[in-house]
């Protein structure tokens, strides 16, 4: 799986995760008590500069941001038929201005960096007895792990379907995906404890 | 919780993602295409029930939220979580819980198939369209200002889908759980 996170070194890959989450935290809480649209599009265009500064390329920052700002747009679309162009414009630029910071973040902050914080984060809920902060970054190994051997279950039960003439329908795909897949639990299961990951304390 | 588990929840995560990244299936009668990943969070619900199943959920956002494109079409990153229909995205981990509470109590092994696949159809119901589109709705009305009866007739048009998804969902529940039983009997 490919991430999104792009190499580089500029100031905001260098900025520490941490600062970066709690940063774009408070910009997303600033951005939604604000309803000035001037402010709003001084924050959007400050947006854009931000990621252009990535210099990730037109092509490349298209793709990466076609689906969200396609959504974004069709939701202003509607706020400007039901409710004028004032609000579509808080919509439009309030929403841009959030999703381009968003995307900076994502493109600057390796996927490591991310599960380290996240640990580092779930530590005082690990001091309550409720998650093991350990836990979390296994777990994110272990789906990662698994998608591309699941996707080849999904082919050769497709193939299957073909073989003897029949469509592929919801239920008898997802039903022997489901179960082939789970049954390995047990397995996988055994071997993490076999190796001593989850060091029982 | 135990090793086995955590195992259970991140296979499931797993096979979430996969879902996305699969062609969408059409169905026999109909020509809609089924996205199939709300379809997944609903049998994670009924297949695991309310504690593991909301975890693979949970671990499912984790992924979008550290930068991997996992959700169908390539989406992913923090940007996901500023769209204007976040709430669904965040409302899959509550009707995942949802799901698999009403499943933990509406599904006995002892019942006969259709009461089964009836428990289940409800629980995926109430926790795959009720939850999640109620917050979808709340979310949307929100940030567009639109007003929730605007945005509640915007989301009319996607329930029939999702009404749809947890019919097959409380199906391939009710099967798996006979292939395959998880689901923690309650007294």
């Amino acid at each position: 799986m490919k991430t999104l996170y792009v190499e580089g070194d500029t100031f905001l890959h260098r900025l520490s995760p941490r600062t970066k989450l709690v940063g774009l935290a408070a910009l997303s809480l600033f951005l939604f008590l604000i309803h000035s649209p001037t402010v709003l599009s001084v924050s959007a265009t400050l947006g854009g500069i931000v990621y252009a500064s990535l210099r990730l390329g037109w092509h490349q920052s298209w793709l990466r941001l076609r689906p969200i700002l396609l959504t974004i747009a069709i939701v202003a679309l509607f706020t400007l038929v039901l409710n004028g162009w004032h609000d579509a414009l808080i919509v439009i630029t309030r929403l841009t201005a959030l999703a381009l910071f968003a995307a900076a973040v994502t493109a600057t902050t390796s996927t490591g960096d991310f599960i380290d914080e996240i640990t580092r984060l779930a530590m005082p809920l690990e001091r309550l007895g409720l998650v093991r902060a350990a836990d979390i970054g296994l777990s994110i190994g272990l789906v990662i792990r698994f998608v591309p051997e699941i996707l080849g279950r999904y082919q050769a039960i497709r193939d299957a379907h073909r073989a003897r003439g029949l469509k592929v329908r919801p239920l008898t795909l997802t039903v022997p995906l489901i179960i082939l897949t789970l049954k390995n639990a047990d397995e996988i299961a055994a071997a993490i404890d076999a190796r001593g990951v989850r060091a029982q304390k | 919780m135990t090793t086995r588990d955590l195992v259970l929840a991140a296979l499931f995560a797993a096979i979430i993602v996969a879902l996305g990244l699969v062609p969408p299936i059409m169905l026999g009668f109909i020509p809609v295409p089924i996205t199939a990943q709300s379809l997944g969070v609903m049998l994670a619900g009924v297949i695991l029930g309310a504690k593991r199943g909301g975890f693979a959920v949970l671990l499912v956002l984790l992924l979008v939220a550290i930068g991997l494109p996992v959700l169908s079409g390539g989406r992913g990153g923090l940007a996901t979580f500023a769209s204007p229909t976040a709430g669904y995205l965040v409302g899959w981990f509550f009707a995942a819980v949802v799901t698999g509470y009403c499943s933990e109590r509406f599904v006995d092994r002892s019942q006969s198939g259709i009461v089964q696949i009836t428990g289940f159809f409800l629980a995926a119901l109430l926790g795959g369209v009720v939850v999640d589109h109620a917050l979808g709705i709340f979310y949307l009305a929100y940030v567009t200002g639109t007003g929730l009866s605007t945005a509640f007739i915007g989301d009319l048009s996607f329930v029939p889908g999702d009404v749809l998804k947890a019919m097959i969902a409380a199906l391939a529940g009710r099967a798996v759980m006979v292939g395959y039983p998880l689901l923690p009997q309650r007294a």
